[in-house]
């Protein structure tokens, strides 16, 4: 069996060593939940999310994509929370009780809950932060990454599997005549479009007892590239050599017959 | 002897020296070439779910595409409430596995089990001659619900091809049977294989809660960069349980 003989084998025999496997990085003793987002009051967004907990320290690893775009012209703010202390539920169309088409976030409390964390860009990740615009995530599509401090009452949610992921924020369009003239039940000086459900998901358990972190660097390289370069050279040098002694002999064939 | 004779055999020597130089120097050009190997990729077509009945296809996913693809199980509709789906399928007991087959590759390999680095790594089966696949113990064992995640190199420096050096060349409805420690054997069906990014990496999509026995295998794939000495995408083998027998 040929060997392969790439120059830096010893290099890559080491990075080949570093088996990892893709994605976030988890503590040991860390508790692993999910949650896949799903789309609420006629949105066509989806996403999902993964939490590493460890201690009070929850990784937060989000994706989400097709939400309502712009805002006024601006970018659309999804405020996004961690809710607690209900069913552990997404609501259903009967949870609209006054029949305007759109499931508020008050009438959907009843199934998720009132806000345990928010899932703030930077500063205060509080329930007090839960309506501020100005460190929500936005647009149609984004990736978020930030480890956070839960409290008590979240980290029991989630290992009870009451806690639910919400993204506010529908695009006025999709929303009824009746809707779209109505204001917040958060926040009065915004309409309803703005604070309603947009993405829900219950955060459960994973399967995995530990979510593997890091890149799978199950290769070498051993078959890439060149292989077998000492063969290959050493074919084209005997090769060379043949050809040159040919030349070499037909020159003095023809010195000899002349 | 006359110098003219000794001239014609030097020539003649010469010649018949460069002959066999020149075929010695072709027979190992060939050789050479002919044992390059690259390990199989998977088409797009492979990432298209297997569906045994004859009805269209699910959306289908390229490899790297962000859309998430239809599993084979539905997805909850709008109107349903995020509590936890039922289970399709068959599903085991938990059992250590202890040997991988893969018929349509010719693949047999025992099955360690791989753990955790203190830097969160995953450990690695030793890079031996013929190296073994390995069974990620903080994934459910193969059989179990969720997915079972094991793992196996393409190929290394030293020794070349590795044991998952073939898994890109896995089609749906190919057969994966793992064989636990309590002797019974777990048999997947192949679902579809797709080749992701390693920087654009779905973690979820691959490690997360399924509603059936699944299992990953996983490997390395793409092309290889040479400077970092790493392949930059992962082959992943979604498979799904759909039978079982005594060992």
């Amino acid at each position: 069996m040929k060997k392969s003989l790439l120059l830096i084998a010893p290099a890559v025999a080491l990075g080949a060593a570093a088996l990892a496997l893709p994605g976030a990085a988890s503590a040991a003793g860390s508790t692993h939940y999910q949650a896949e987002l799903n789309p609420l009051n006629k949105s066509s967004a989806s996403g999902t999310v993964m939490i590493s907990l460890n201690g009070s320290q929850a990784t937060v690893t989000e994706s989400v994509s097709g939400l309502a775009d712009k805002f006024g012209g601006n970018p659309y703010p999804h405020v996004q929370h961690i809710h607690i202390g209900a069913r552990g539920e997404c609501p259903t169309t009967a949870a609209d009780k006054n029949d305007d088409g759109v499931i508020s976030t008050t009438e959907g409390a009843p199934s998720y809950g009132a806000i345990g964390a928010t899932l703030s860009t930077s500063g205060d990740s509080s329930p007090a932060a839960g309506t501020t615009l100005t460190v929500a995530p936005s647009g149609a599509s984004f990736t978020y990454s930030r480890t956070i401090t839960l409290d008590a009452k979240t980290r029991a949610a989630l290992a009870d599997g009451t806690a639910v992921i919400v993204v506010h924020g529908l695009d006025p369009a999709t929303l009824s005549k009746q809707a779209q003239g109505e204001k917040s039940d958060l926040v009065p000086s915004l309409p309803l479009a703005a604070t309603s459900p947009a993405l829900c998901g219950t955060l459960v358990a994973s399967q995995m007892s530990s979510m593997p972190g890091g890149s799978a660097d199950t290769g070498g390289g051993g078959t890439s590239g060149v292989e077998d370069q000492a063969v290959l050279g050493l074919g084209g040098a005997l090769l060379a050599a043949g050809l040159g002694a040919g030349a070499l002999a037909m020159r003095r064939r023809t010195a000899s017959e002349s | 002897m006359s110098g003219i004779a000794a001239h014609a055999r030097r020539g003649r020597l010469t010649a018949a020296a460069a002959s066999v130089l020149v075929l010695a120097g072709i027979l190992l050009l060939v050789a050479g070439v002919r044992a390059q190997r690259r390990p199989p990729q998977p088409p797009a077509s492979a990432a298209i779910a297997y569906t045994p009945v004859s009805s269209s296809p699910p959306g289908s996913a390229l490899p790297g595409s962000s859309q998430r693809v239809a599993q084979a199980s539905p997805r909850p509709s709008t109107d349903m409430p995020s509590t936890a789906t039922p289970v399709t399928g068959p599903v085991l007991s938990r059992s250590v596995p202890i040997r991988l087959e893969i018929p349509e590759l010719r693949i047999r390999s025992r099955l360690l089990q791989l753990g955790l680095n203190a830097d969160q790594t995953v450990q690695v089966p030793p890079l031996a001659k013929d190296s073994e696949a390995g069974w990620y113990k903080y994934s459910p064992t193969p059989g179990q619900l969720g997915p079972s995640v094991i793992l196996g190199h393409v190929d290394s420096a030293e020794y070349g091809p590795g044991v998952f050096f073939q898994l890109g060349a896995l089609r749906p409805g190919n057969t994966v049977s793992v064989t636990r420690s309590d002797q019974t054997t777990a048999v997947f069906r192949v679902d579809r294989v797709v080749s992701y990014p390693k920087d654009r990496f779905p973690t979820l999509e691959v490690y997360g809660n399924t509603d059936s026995a699944q299992l990953r295998l996983i490997t390395c794939g793409g092309d290889f960069d040479p400077s970092s000495h790493n392949y930059q995408s992962n082959i992943v083998a979604f498979a799904t349980l759909v039978s079982s027998h005594p060992a």
